[in-house]
């Protein structure tokens, strides 16, 4: 134990030593969740409309104070021309258009005439299908409760947005722990890299001319990735939870089961590697190359569903999957893809076997 | 058997017969020697001769294909962990984690250790001259530095048995020096010390025996006397060729077996060095002149060497 300890620390200070890999492990999950975090933060999400206003009554009045009461927009008010020079030139999202007559047609029905319906025209920009699907949707709900209250009907029927989880699961919450899962999955590949420079500079091959065991070495180097992927876990998680109001509402001791068994599988996955480069050099290709499909072969990023089937079959032996949906279960409650045991039993499975491959073929010097 | 058995109990060192080949390559091929307690035994050759080979298998760091080797009284193959807890490495490359510190990397080596054997880190610092460089990452130290520190780290455990290989190569001549008074200090205090060297003269100042090696076999072993005396009965008398007397006149002299011009040198091979220079200045007196630069030089283990295998060691 005392040896074990003395030379985790000494790899420990090694690596804190180390600035480029320092910011790597620690700084760059940080960026990742700040940056998606912003991107994702669904909820409060505006759009910019500009507000032509032709009828100038007091119905367009209304209407545009329901447009800004009830929706997630920003108007700003203007002649056609006007408005559209803004929407070129990127100030605003969309277009409405309030045509004259509006005021009129609106005194006719209330007179007990049928005039023609008044068209409200919406202007989106169809290579930004997202922005554009969202303004003509708040546009039609919109216009089609106006027409609802403004011709007296009462609603009969009303939809009610919610989602299957107890707790409401946002996109920041579906990416957080994808993004720690990520996170994990990375620092593990790379365990390779100190132990393939150790053996390089010979560190391996002098440390065996003294008694130290090898499961002391074997040890101490993964001791080494769970500190790291503890201060990893708890500087996303301190960041989505306090910046991001992500709500953590799973079991903290089957949180940090699925971390380490994380981090565990995928530093035995870095030992494999680790087993078949030669030189620092193809150990940092290789783990390089090995990240990409992990990564995204995985449901980390996207739903799995969305995937065309033949990569949904790979993607169903990708480790990560397995990580992320049991991080996601187990943190945020998300809707299981598999049922935890089976996240367990796969995570376990991928670490046994890569063990063996490394402890066959891994060399020393 | 009885003879190498008995010679086992007192050998500190005891190599029987190793081999091991890479692929069709046959690193070492058929070494034995032995090492007495409180000696500085030296492996001297080329580079690829199997030095490196052979010592990191008495360490314990490879097995060899074949044969049997024993330290301190115990094979390699059955007690390595008890062999390496008494015994310090420094091997070729000095292998060290670049951003700790020389006290750190001292101390971080004492833990493998039982704290019985555990030299205090201020000590090795001491006595290898690092005392300055304590809190200075290992991946800015110079040349000498890392190599005394590789040394200080196989003294850790406060050995029996010290191993260096090629500890100076690469050393400018000061930081040499301050090596080799280490390796003799060591020697003092009744520590056995396995060398490899490929340079002569620090196989001549430090070894009390060696072994040649070439090709991975031992070609010859023994004192530095006994490896020249065993070829090189003959002296060589050198002296300035300018004005030198006539080849057939020298060839005349007591003593003399050959005569060879070496560049602007005349080298006279005598079985009787008195004699022959004695004739010899009797020879240029009579001339009004004398030999210039009048040397007299024994065989060389570089003339050991080219001799044994027809090359030069440097080549």
């Amino acid at each position: 134990m005392r040896m074990l300890a003395a030379l985790s620390v000494a790899n420990l200070k090694s690596f804190t030593r180390d600035r480029a890999a320092l910011f790597w492990t620690l700084a760059f999950p940080v960026v990742f969740v700040i940056l998606f975090g912003t991107i994702f933060s669904g909820g409060d999400a505006r759009y910019g409309l500009a507000w032509v206003d032709q009828d100038g009554s007091q119905t367009s009045t209304a209407l545009r104070s329901a447009f800004a009461a009830n929706a997630p927009v920003e108007l700003t008010d203007g002649t056609l021309e006007e408005s559209k020079a803004r929407m070129l030139s990127g100030d605003v999202d969309g277009i409405v258009v309030i045509p004259r007559g509006l005021q009129a047609v609106i005194d006719a029905a209330q007179a007990g005439q049928h005039p023609d319906p008044v068209e409200v025209t919406v202007i989106t920009d169809p290579s930004r299908s997202n922005t554009a699907l969202a303004i003509q949707q708040i546009a039609t709900g919109l216009v089609m409760a106006s027409n609802l209250r403004l011709s007296g009907a009462s609603p009969l029927l009303t939809v009610l947005s919610d989602s299957l989880q107890t707790n409401q699961l946002n996109s920041v919450s579906f990416f957080v722990p994808s993004i720690l899962a990520m996170a994990l999955m990375q620092l593990g590949v790379f365990a390779s890299i100190p132990l393939v420079q150790q053996r390089e500079k010979l560190i391996l091959k002098r440390l065996n001319a003294t008694p130290l065991p090898r499961w002391v070495l074997v040890g101490s180097n993964v001791a080494v990735r769970l500190v790291i992927a503890a201060v990893q876990t708890a500087l996303i998680l301190g960041i989505g939870v306090v910046l991001l109001h992500v709500e953590v509402v799973g079991n903290p001791i089957a949180i940090a089961g699925f971390v380490i068994l994380g981090a565990l599988a995928f530093t035995s996955i870095g030992y494999v590697i680790a087993s078949f480069a030669r030189t620092e050099e193809a150990a940092n290709g290789i783990t390089s190359v090995v990240q990409f499909p992990l990564m995204f072969l995985s449901g980390i990023f996207f739903p799995l569903e969305i995937l065309p089937s033949w990569l949904k079959s790979i993607a169903t032996f990708m480790p990560l999957t397995y990580l992320g949906d049991a991080l996601r279960q187990t943190m945020v409650g998300g809707t299981p893809f598999v049922p935890l045991w089976v996240d367990f039993a796969v995570l376990a499975g991928w670490l046994v076997v890569t063990l063996g491959i490394s402890a066959r073929f891994f060399r020393w010097q | 058997m009885s003879l190498l058995g008995r010679a086992r109990d007192d050998a500190v060192i005891a190599v029987d017969d190793v081999r091991k080949a890479y692929g069709d390559v046959r690193a070492v091929d058929g070494v034995s020697f032995q090492v007495a307690k409180g000696e500085i035994f030296g492996l001297l050759g080329p580079n690829g001769a199997g030095k490196t080979t052979t010592m990191e298998m008495i360490e314990g760091l490879h097995a060899p294909d074949s044969g049997e080797i024993h330290v301190l009284g115990m094979d390699v193959r059955k007690f390595a962990t008890q062999i390496k807890s008494r015994v310090g490495v420094q091997l070729q490359t000095a292998a060290l984690y670049p951003q700790l510190t020389v006290a750190e990397l001292l101390a971080l080596f004492g833990t493998f250790y039982a704290p019985s054997r555990r030299q205090p880190v201020e000590r090795l610092l001491d006595d290898l001259e690092l005392g300055e460089k304590r809190d200075a990452q290992t991946k800015n130290l110079s040349g000498g530095q890392r190599q005394r520190l590789s040394v200080a780290l196989a003294l850790v455990n406060d050995p029996e048995v010290v191993f260096l290989d090629e500890p100076t190569t690469g050393l400018d001549p000061a930081a040499r020096q301050g090596l080799w008074s280490v390796v003799r200090r060591l020697k003092g205090e009744g520590r056995t010390i396995l060398m490899t060297t490929h340079y002569m003269e620090e196989a001549e100042a430090l070894c009390d025996r060696l072994a040649i090696m070439d090709h991975g076999r031992i070609l010859d072993s023994g004192t530095v006397d006994d490896l020249i005396g065993r070829r090189f009965r003959e002296r060589g008398v050198h002296f300035g060729r300018a004005g030198a007397p006539d080849e057939e006149k020298l060839r005349a002299l007591p003593g003399v077996s050959r005569v060879a011009y070496e560049e602007d040198e005349v080298v006279l091979y005598t079985s009787d060095v008195p004699s022959t220079i004695g004739a010899l200045l009797g020879l240029t007196g009579r001339a009004r002149t004398e030999p210039a630069d009048l040397m007299i030089r024994r065989a060389s283990l570089e003339d050991v060497f080219l001799e044994l295998t027809g090359r030069a060691l440097r080549d």
